[in-house]
């Protein structure tokens, strides 16, 4: 099958912007583990314009190159020639999938219109937390709730202690991922989630994960929520805290709340208030590498996720010697916690599960003192 | 190509179309599809890659980071590229004997991150350094910023391994600071643009890091003040560690494109001097201010810390970007020519971009001659296509008659091999071939570089 691809007109001049520098090499996750420059922002743009051009037979293998970018955007930050990659690759998908090149989240996508979230998991962990009217909604996203439980349990356990009037709801996948790889956010599914939080009549929604927070404030599809959204971080960055820690305490950014959604300063406020000892990794904040999870990458390359976050890991270990590793993202949380090795003494946490530990410390030491 | 796939196993091997996309691209505007792609590990493969292709008469292309600007790493007759992005290993630092010993596809600033937990750096700093590998930087030459005071990659290179065109594996040069042993074989691979083997390791020679730097900038609306403000300064006994020009072009396009405040000059200067104590540091640019002054400069800014350091160094570091994004594409250039005609150099730049209706934007590194016209056009725009070749060759004439070269750090590569004989008489060209042929009878190490 030989095309030209239709978005010729729309992208040429993102495209043809891509100087060739290759600057973005220094910064590309997934080239930093493979080194083949078809990895990384250049490699991508070359091949695009190839292909727009007429020169390169579009085939089932640009599809699969499109698909190897987690859309960390570091590239996007970094670019001299100010090209936007992630937005460049993003809209190539959504024409791949229509012309008629298949990846695997179409599947995906049935999943999640079924099942109301990506894994297809039949039942949710019971959170036994209240539901109904509140001030504070709080969303906890796909891979919070079917993989990273303890965590979510944590962080609800946190905001109780904190005294936060706060109901959960019935919620269902955002589908904001559907739209990196090709396809629509689900328009039943989002409507159901506006509908569930408007019923709760909060003022606020906080969100866990930084995708679905930015998929709330960002997508067409979300604008009629009707109250303000917050991440969690921003959320409890106001919040006076109790606790404290020796620990060496250290901090990754995940792209979504960072680079796409420029919240870098208040997961910050809130570790220096509990951690003394705060270090920052050597390529942190705009810098920061990426996890390797995003963009719908860690579905489709399993094996090579793993491996750029066992490299983001081994590095952050290298370069701050910390013994706590926070990040506030589940699919970060999630990765990270794969990739880690036995060997590996670190302890991996959402700043909001590791401040809950703290405080169950403290009230156990307080509870010895007490009883000694 | 089973006998590759031998050799560096499955998954360090491609010849699938969309993977040599990529690889028919550099950052110039040179442009050819390879036949195959192999990511050796170790020298012993890249010694029997090599032997291969020559058995078989097949091209084989080395490449780095394929951040070359004259077309170094296009496979131009097709045939092998050797990736050497996985050989990055850094074998030893000994800060002892002063040397670094690493692989071939290292990263500069890798290197140079670690050596600075030593106090020491491998100085040569190409705007590409966060990427760029040491065997790219050998291959080209390479220098960067602060090659006045600190020379360019040649004067660093103490010894190279390198796999020959006929798959031997040969050890040059040595771990002395000093060494008149034989020819100097180490040398002549240097800036050889990989014509004439694979370079797989390199041993460099380190310096410390000065501890103490100092910033000023000083525009000028006459070209001439500026141009005697920096001979003058370069004469005058104190060597800046930075001595870098903006031109009109240049500052406009900043000033236009970006909030960053620039006054109206014909010329700006950007100057440092560093050492290793305050007071050092201090004098020296006491000097260079006084040079400066008496030139008439429109304006004079020094910095009081790091913060204003950072605004002065704002401009320069954005020139490249801000060139890149107003203009479909461009060509970025690197004539060099003797300090003293530096002034007639970017007379003669805009004169010919009058002439022949482009605009050409230059800055660099005035403190050893080396300049970058960045010439803007539209690649898509066969006229405009035709004009920029007639600028380069017209820029490349204009050069050479100001006793200057075509190219201070980027190399001939493709873009320039046309015009290597304005540049070299019969008798170098002729001797420059004959030492292809002998190392390299088959031709078939990154064949058509340097017109050899």
């Amino acid at each position: 099958m030989t095309e030209r691809l239709q978005f010729y007109e729309e992208w040429r001049e993102a495209i043809i912007q891509c100087s060739r520098c290759g600057f973005c090499r220094a910064v590309c996750p997934i080239f930093d583990v493979s080194k083949r420059a078809l990895a990384n922002a250049r490699g991508k743009m070359i091949l695009l314009k190839e292909a727009m051009e007429g020169e390169l037979p579009v085939t089932d293998g640009v599809a699969q190159a499109l698909m190897r970018c987690t859309t960390c955007m570091n590239c996007t930050v970094s670019c001299p020639s100010g090209v936007e990659p992630d937005k460049v690759i993003k809209a190539a998908r959504r024409e791949m999938v229509t012309i008629g090149y298949d990846n695997l989240f179409k599947a995906m996508g049935e999943v999640v219109e079924k099942y109301g979230n990506i894994y297809g998991e039949e039942q949710r962990h019971e959170w036994r937390h209240k539901q109904g009217k509140a001030p504070y909604v709080l969303f906890m996203g796909c891979v919070g709730a079917y993989r990273e439980e303890e965590s979510v349990a944590e962080t609800i356990r946190l905001l109780d202690l904190l005294g936060v009037d706060f109901t959960t709801i019935d919620e269902v996948c955002c589908s904001g991922v559907l739209e990196d790889v090709g396809y629509k956010v689900k328009e039943a599914l989002a409507q159901h989630n506006v509908r569930e939080i408007r019923k709760t009549g909060a003022e606020t929604l906080i969100a866990t994960c930084p995708y679905c927070y930015r998929v709330f404030i960002e997508h067409p599809s979300y604008k009629d929520l009707g109250l303000e959204v917050k991440h969690i971080t921003q959320f409890l960055a106001e919040v006076p805290l109790q606790v404290k820690t020796e620990k060496r305490v250290t901090y990754h950014d995940p792209c979504d709340l960072g680079r796409h959604s420029g919240i870098y300063e208040e997961p910050r406020e809130i570790i220096r208030k509990i951690a003394p000892t705060f270090v920052e990794p050597e390529r942190t904040r705009e810098n920061a590498m990426c996890c390797g999870s995003g963009g719908g990458f860690r579905g489709t390359f399993p094996r090579d996720s793993l491996k750029i976050a066992r490299n983001r890991l081994d590095r952050i270990i290298e370069e701050t010697g910390a013994e706590i590793l926070l990040t506030e993202c589940p699919s970060c949380l999630h990765n990270f916690r794969n990739a880690k090795l036995r060997r590996q003494k670190i302890g991996i946490y959402n700043i909001t599960e590791f401040i809950a530990q703290l405080y169950q410390e403290g009230a156990s030491v307080g509870k010895q003192a007490a009883e000694g | 190509m089973k006998e590759l796939i031998e050799i560096v196993g499955e998954e360090n091997f491609t010849d699938t179309l969309e993977e040599l996309v990529p690889y028919s691209y550099d950052a110039s505007v040179n442009v050819q599809r390879p036949n195959s792609v192999v990511w050796p590990e170790s020298t012993e493969q890249v010694s029997q890659i090599v032997a291969f292709a020559n058995e078989q008469k097949i091209p084989v292309v080395p490449r780095g980071a394929g951040t070359s600007l004259s077309g170094g790493v296009i496979a131009i007759n097709g045939g092998i590229i050797i990736d050497l992005s996985r050989m990055n290993r850094i074998l030893e630092i000994s800060i002892e004997d002063r040397y670094a010993l690493v692989q071939a596809g290292v990263v500069c600033d890798d290197l140079n991150g670690k050596l600075a937990k030593y106090g020491f750096t491998f100085p040569p700093d190409p705007a590409s350094s966060s990427v760029a590998t040491i065997g790219g930087n050998v291959g080209s030459n390479a220098g960067g910023i602060k090659g006045a005071k600190y020379g360019t990659t040649r004067d660093y290179v103490m010894g190279l391994q390198v796999v020959l065109p006929t798959g031997e594996v040969m050890n040059t040069g040595s771990r002395t600071m000093k060494c008149v042993s034989g020819y100097d074989l180490t040398k002549l691979f240097v800036g050889s643009e990989g014509t004439l083997g694979v370079i797989t390791e390199v041993t460099l020679k380190i310096n410390p890091i000065p501890r103490h730097a100092m910033t000023a900038v000083a525009a000028y609306g006459r070209l001439e003040d500026a141009g005697k403000a920096i001979s003058q300064t370069m004469s005058s006994g104190i060597t800046p560690s930075v001595m870098e020009i903006l031109d009109k072009i240049t500052l406009k396009s900043i000033k236009e494109n970006t909030d960053i405040d620039l006054p109206d000059a014909e010329i700006m200067i950007l100057t440092e001097t560093d050492g290793y104590t305050r007071e050092e540091v201090e004098a020296q640019m006491e000097v260079v201010l006084r040079i400066l002054k008496e030139n008439n400069p429109s304006l004079i800014k020094t910095a009081q810390d790091e913060k204003e350091r950072v605004e002065l160094w704002n401009a320069r570091k954005s020139a490249y970007a801000t060139l890149a994004r107003i203009s479909t594409s461009f060509v970025l250039d690197d004539v060099t020519v003797p300090i003293s005609r530096i002034r007639e150099l970017l007379v003669g730049i805009q004169e010919i971009a009058q002439r022949h209706g482009l605009v050409v934007a230059t800055y660099g590194h005035a403190g050893d001659g080396n300049l970058h016209p960045q010439i803007l056009y539209d690649a898509y725009d066969a006229e405009q296509v035709e004009k920029m070749e007639r600028v380069e060759g017209d820029l490349f004439r204009l050069a050479i008659s100001l006793k200057g070269t075509l190219t201070g750090e980027h190399g001939i590569g493709l873009s320039k091999a046309d015009y290597m004989t304005l540049e070299h008489d019969p008798v170098e060209m002729d001797l420059m071939q004959r030492i292809k042929r002998t190392l390299d009878p088959n031709n078939i190490m990154n064949p058509g570089k340097m017109s050899l």
